[in-house]
């Protein structure tokens, strides 16, 4: 893990359509104006303080940018048609557990290259010491409907009453 | 030293069931990022923060318990994740520092 970045995660919704994004802030205190960006006028609907970071290669020295990875996602099954939760059920009684990678880029949600998660699964999967355990990182899109999921992305919630207010 | 030697030895206040994995070193810190970022496989994590997804990062690095300071309440969906993930959650009413210098004094070095 490399380039770490400490930063905030926001996201705004459109009070016109409901739609939602999320973008990544590197300013002291995440922005919380309004505008008016084409047909969509976006609000600041709730920040986090969490970390970008990239992944270098031990052996040859090979950085790859995981620029659009917001966060780590952890399924809490509240979903039984979700196939991110049934393979969460089916992966944890042999002790390997399911991390989806939310990634986005312009605001909506991507998912990371097959490579990318390979890495992380490699990498976080390499620093275990408990025999047999494994962690597997998945595309966020494994979740059924991303609205009604409340699977608990790894950021620092409740950190920001640390944060000086605008 | 195992949590469970842990327990007995700080006198700690198990909130699930405390196991018999190894405990090598600690981490101090507040911050989910942080703990993802610095702490490592087998540290015992000393922090206030008591939301759920401290048990998230806990099992990601394969962090095998946790000591809640200064007597937070933990939510009950918290002590379930932990269950589920085999995590040992403690509570003392001890801050930060305290509970590191008894950490100290029992063998338990920082992380790294």
């Amino acid at each position: 893990m490399t380039n770490i970045r400490d930063g905030f995660i926001v996201t705004e919704k459109c009070y016109h359509c409901n739609k939602k994004r999320v973008f990544f802030s590197y300013e002291d205190v995440p922005p919380k104006d309004e505008y008016k960006e084409g047909e969509h006028y976006w609000n600041y609907a709730g920040s986090a303080q969490s970390f970008k970071f990239d992944m270098e290669c031990t052996n040859c020295g090979k950085t790859v940018s995981f620029e659009a990875l917001m966060g780590l996602m952890h399924c809490v099954g509240c979903d039984a048609r979700c196939h991110m939760n049934i393979l969460s059920q089916i992966c944890e009684g042999q002790n390997v557990w399911l991390f989806a990678a939310l990634a986005y880029h312009l605001g909506s949600e991507i998912d990371l290259p097959v490579e990318n998660l390979e890495i992380l699964t490699d990498y976080f999967t390499s620093r275990l010491r408990t025999p047999g355990k494994k962690i597997l990182v998945v595309p966020g899109s494994l979740r059924r409907d991303p609205d009604i999921c409340r699977g608990e992305m790894l950021k620092d919630v409740g950190m920001l009453s640390l944060t000086p207010e605008t | 030293m195992t949590v469970k030697e842990l327990q007995a030895k700080l006198d700690l206040k198990p909130l699930n069931e405390a196991s018999d994995k190894e405990i090598e070193g600690a981490f101090i810190s507040d911050m989910v990022s942080d703990v993802m970022a610095g702490a490592q496989p087998g540290n015992i994590w000393v922090t206030v923060q008591t939301h759920k997804n401290i048990i998230a990062a806990a099992n990601l690095v394969d962090i095998p318990a946790i000591i809640v300071v200064r007597g937070k309440q933990v939510p009950e969906d918290t002590l379930q994740m932990a269950d589920r993930v085999g995590v040992t959650v403690f509570s003392t009413d001890l801050d930060s520092y305290s509970i590191a210098t008894k950490l100290y004094e029992a063998g338990i070095k920082p992380a790294g």
